[in-house]
């Protein structure tokens, strides 16, 4: 076969090719000597024989060269000489040399770190044995209020029992707990699982074992430790699995310790945070015990080899449906369940950020490689003799292709080196700024996926901006060059070509200008949203009282009783209060369904968060009441129960009706049955507690004396700096109990400031991203109108020395430039419009096509460009025609 | 030949290094002597142009070059007409017959 013929050949001409150069000179060798011989036969004599052999070859070395020169892959081996060519041309120029590769650079840097967090949290697989087995499961409660709700013990029993599709089905909800023993006391954010929570996910430990079926035997608990508390509270002592340490006063042997790395990368709405500190089993028999409507589980199943989402989807929806029969306590409503991918379903929060965030750079990137061809076409266009001299000399097109992207391909790796370079840096720095919100961008590091995607970027940036200054030097007239006395920037299409880089420049730019505008303000319209309670001058920390030494109701009240008078005692202190879950907190929700008339069917009812709060609380956070009174110390468990509802429940429940005195059914207990009746004895504005931006679901607040939660957080303001009074703060519980710990002591601020972080973390890139393009933007015009006056000083000296006023001829000067700007913006503004929309779901307050935005951003593009403008004007203006005309 | 004509007869030295081949393997001179003789002189192929040729065919795979010992002790590379190379002279030899009546009408017709 041909096909075949030709690759032997090429094997033997490229991968052996220094055998094939040997068999060629021995094949010449035999030519000449036979040639040598017939002419000696001849009768020439043998040094005579041998002169005109060689001459009737052309000379053995031209002869070899024409072979070897038709050779397959012949242009390649030239490629290391025009390597070299172009390192010496490049260091020729070294301030042209640094501009391109520092762009480039730029550009990279930014690409390479945020792709960096895509690959990691996007592309890459989660760290657990065969995740993309992994579903989560979750209860589909969007009546209520609660499109992704947890499951219950019950639920999960059926799930394993009925779940054929399944190899295991797991579950964990996240709560607190106190390190007792040794050491101060600690409270601990801890992780109750199901005993084969970690075989489901496929996590193994690195010290010692995770949970396992001996878990579920009667006896001592087990704990598996995170590694920083191994560290930090062990020293990193190994022996310390095996040895029994005291939780809450419980003696727990600790069987294992997690990996450094280990994160549990669940969705973030499922209140389960990556860093645990800490996981105890909870057998299976407990679980079941537990009531059908108390929803707390986050379940997490392993489906079995070859069994896809859409199946156990499937398989779970049917369990859904047969329980939901089977039990009449879930009512008409009935129960559903979704199932979801846990990989899909665990950056589902973080993917749109993300993705926002590499566009951004996506297009910073373009302008950088538009910025590096224009200055090469630029280059190109002054070496224009240089290149058609060559041409003139025998150096063929495709030798000056070439070189051209040998400089290119080495301009491209300069920058790629250093992009990556301080793209690591950039990563570093932006992990170090991430807000809370988006902690998982911890994950992101630099592997050999993210060094691909540099190169290759590189490599597509290089061949484009190579090529760029090509297409004018091949259409090179030779004699027009010859005769053109004009030596700078030549050429009308070199011109155009750099006006089109430049105006596709100042179209992205106003692009992420518009970007960075609707980022920033959202950001805003968050930061005006009004929470319904101040934040200011607010102290907050955590208490959790252990029952082992407070083992009465009223040991607790009193003990309570006696910590808010001790708080509010102190100089500074103007109010105290507790409460069950702190704003923005990322504790699990806790709510449940409430009835507002007599008669109404429980299964279709509303769900509303509950909160406890201590009577101080309400004027601790200057809760705003529409009516009725906030709690008092007689609301307490020998008196009625009574509750203290929001606006939008009390609209909800008595339309156009006084609230106060109505009463309520709710479920503090969390049974899944309204059953605890209480009244309502007064009205709160709602208070965004949940998020800055939530939906607005009813709240219940119930009095700490009549359901005890444990932990609760307390709100200390302050007249003053509420950091100050931390100290004072921790001494005043310790005195009150030594053994107390409190913990997360922070001000309200920083939990509302954390809930604003990832909007105003992506705003702050946005705006650098920006800023970045406008001074690249803003260079480009700059060249392109300063080549412009420099040329064409001569034209302009003419045009003064005939009456041409000083402003005309800066008119004149500037108007190519103002073409392209305006041309530009416009182009931007309409690729605005087109990808504004994709950033709706990062968007609040604001449309994707707000009109301000979009002025603003054309408007801040103008002044870039007239500032850069400024100076070439200036010299246009005060040529003096004298000097224009005689140079 | 003359450096001038070699340009123009390149193809036609393709096609005529071809049909040598077709005929048995041999090794490079012998291909050029082999054409002389069948041309009775007319085309006196040199080795400076016949060299680079049957490297670029056998590049393109008409031909396939091969060492074989040869009677004087050296090995000598002989050359071969590949079955895809047969082909291509059968096409080569319909494209020179409807370029000699295209010309020959040129040349006959009326002026």
């Amino acid at each position: 076969m041909r096909v075949l013929d030709r690759f032997r050949h090429f094997w033997r001409v490229v991968v052996l090719r220094r055998r094939a150069d040997r068999e060629l000179d021995e094949e010449l060798g035999q030519w000449a000597d036979e040639l040598t011989h017939r002419h000696h036969e001849r009768g020439a004599a043998p040094v005579e024989a041998r002169r005109r052999a060689l001459a009737e070859l052309g000379g053995l070395d031209t002869l070899k060269q024409t072979v070897q020169d038709e050779r397959v892959g012949a242009s390649w081996r030239g490629l290391p000489s025009d390597v070299r060519y172009a390192w010496r041309v490049l260091r020729r120029t070294p301030m042209f040399t640094a501009a391109a590769v520092l762009t480039l650079a730029i550009g990279l840097a930014a690409t390479t770190a945020i792709f960096s967090a895509v690959n990691a949290l996007l592309i890459e697989p989660l760290p657990f044995r065969d995740a993309s087995r992994l579903v989560f499961i979750w209860s589909d409660m969007t009546d209520a209020g609660y499109p992704r709700a947890p499951l219950s013990g019950p639920e999960v029993k059926d799930l394993r029992e009925r779940g054929t599709l399944f190899d295991g089905v797991g579950a964990i909800w996240a709560t607190t707990t106190t390190l007792t023993g040794e050491n101060d006391p600690e409270q601990l954010r801890i992780g109750l699982v199901t005993t084969n929570f970690f075989n489901v996910l496929g996590a193994d430990a690195a010290i010692g074992r995770t949970f396992g079926d001996q878990d579920e035997a009667p006896g001592p608990s087990s704990i598996l430790l995170s590694w920083p508390v191994f560290e930090r509270r062990y020293g990193g002592d190994r022996s310390i699995v095996g040895r029994t340490i005291q939780v809450n006063g419980q003696p727990q042997m600790v069987i294992g310790v997690m990996p450094r790395e280990f994160r549990l990368m669940l969705p973030a709405d499922s209140s389960v945070p990556d860093g645990l500190q800490a996981w105890t089993p909870v057998r299976s028999a407990a679980l079941a015990r537990a009531p059908r409507g108390q929803q707390y589980l986050r379940v997490v199943a392993r489906m079995k080899p070859r069994v896809t989402v859409d199946e156990a989807r499937a398989q779970v929806t049917s369990i859904a449906a047969a329980i939901s029969r089977e039990f009449a306590e879930y009512g008409a409503a009935g129960r559903q369940l979704t199932t979801v991918a846990l990989q899909a379903d665990s950056v589902r929060e973080i993917r749109p950020s993300l993705l926002v965030l590499f566009a951004g750079v996506g297009v910073l990137a373009l302008i950088a490689c538009v910025n590096v061809a224009n200055l090469l076409v630029a280059r190109a266009a002054e070496r224009r003799r240089e290149a058609a001299l060559r041409a003139a000399l025998g150096a063929s097109a495709s030798r000056l292709v070439r070189e051209a992207l040998a400089e290119g391909a080495l301009i491209a790796a300069l920058g790629a080196v250093c992009g990556v370079v301080v793209g690591r840096g950039l990563l570093a720095a932006l992990l170090a700024l991430r807000p809370a919100g988006l902690d998982r961008l911890a994950v992101a590091h630099v592997d050999w996926r993210v060094l691909l995607f540099a190169c290759a970027v590189a490599a597509v940036g290089g061949v484009i901006f190579s090529l760029a200054p090509l297409r004018d030097l091949l259409r090179a007239n030779l004699t027009a060059l010859f005769e053109n006395s004009d030596r700078r920037v030549g050429g009308q299409s070199a011109i155009r070509l750099r006006g089109g880089l430049i105006l596709s420049q100042i179209a992205l730019g106003v692009i992420l200008v518009i970007g960075a505008g609707l980022l920033v303000r959202t950001f805003l319209a968050m930061q005006r949203v009004d929470p319904g309670f101040d934040t200011d001058h607010r102290l907050t920390f955590r208490l959790s009282v252990p029952f082992a030494r407070y083992r009465t109701p009223t040991a607790i009240n009193d003990f309570a009783q006696r910590l808010n008078t001790s708080l509010a005692a102190i100089p500074g202190v103007t109010g105290v209060g507790g409460i069950s879950h702190l704003p923005y907190d990322d504790l699990p929700n806790w709510g449940g369904p409430y009835l507002t008339s007599p008669g109404q069917d429980e299964s279709r009812a509303a769900d509303a968060d509950y909160r406890t709060a201590t009577p101080g609380l309400f004027s601790a956070i200057d809760a705003r009441f529409v009516e009725g009174r906030a709690f008092t110390d007689a609301d307490d468990l020998t008196a009625a129960p009574v509750v203290i509802v929001d606006d939008i429940l009390a609209s909800r429940g008595w339309p156009g009706q006084s609230a106060v005195g109505r009463t309520i059914k709710i479920d503090p207990a969390s049974s899944g049955h309204a059953t605890t009746a209480a009244t309502v004895v007064g009205v709160v504005h709602h208070m965004r507690l949940r998020s800055v931006v939530e939906d607005l679901t009813e709240q219940v607040f119930i009095p700490e004396r009549q359901v005890l939660r444990n932990p609760l957080a307390y709100v200390v303001r302050t007249s003053g700096d509420p950091v100050a009074l931390a100290d004072q703060v921790r001494q005043t519980v310790h005195a009150l109990d030594p053994l107390l710990p409190i913990y997360d002591v922070r001000t309200l601020d920083s939990y509302a400031a954390d809930a604003r972080g990832r909007s105003r973390f992506t705003a702050t890139l946005a705006l650098g991203m920006a800023a970045i393009a406008l001074l690249l933007a803003a260079i480009g015009i700059y060249g392109i109108v300063a080549y412009g006056v420099a040329r064409r000083r001569g034209e302009f000296g003419l045009r003064m020395a005939l009456g041409a006023r000083p402003a005309q001829v800066v008119r004149l000067a500037l108007r190519d430039g103002a073409v392209i700007a305006s041309t530009g913006v416009i182009v931007g503004v309409a690729g605005g419009l087109l990808v504004a929309r994709l950033l709706r779901s990062q968007l609040y307050g604001v449309s994707p096509f707000d009109p301000l935005t979009f002025v603003t951003a054309s408007l801040t593009l103008g002044l870039a460009v007239i500032a850069a403008c400024y100076v070439p004007a200036r010299r246009a203006a005060r040529v003096n025609p004298g000097d224009a005309l005689r140079s | 030949m003359s450096p001038r004509s070699t340009e123009m007869l390149r193809g036609t030295l393709d096609l005529l290094v071809l049909r040598t081949l077709a005929g048995q393997p041999l090794h490079g001179i012998a291909v050029a002597d082999r054409i002389k003789l069948l041309t009775a002189g007319t085309f006196a192929v040199g080795p400076g142009s016949l060299f680079p040729a049957l490297h670029r065919l056998e590049q393109s795979g008409w031909i396939r070059g091969a060492w074989r010992a040869s009677d004087r002790g050296r090995r000598v590379r002989e050359y071969t007409l590949t079955a895809a190379g047969r082909r291509r002279l059968a096409a080569e030899r319909r494209q020179w017959s409807r370029i000699v009546e295209a010309v020959g009408q040129v040349l006959d017709a009326e002026s």
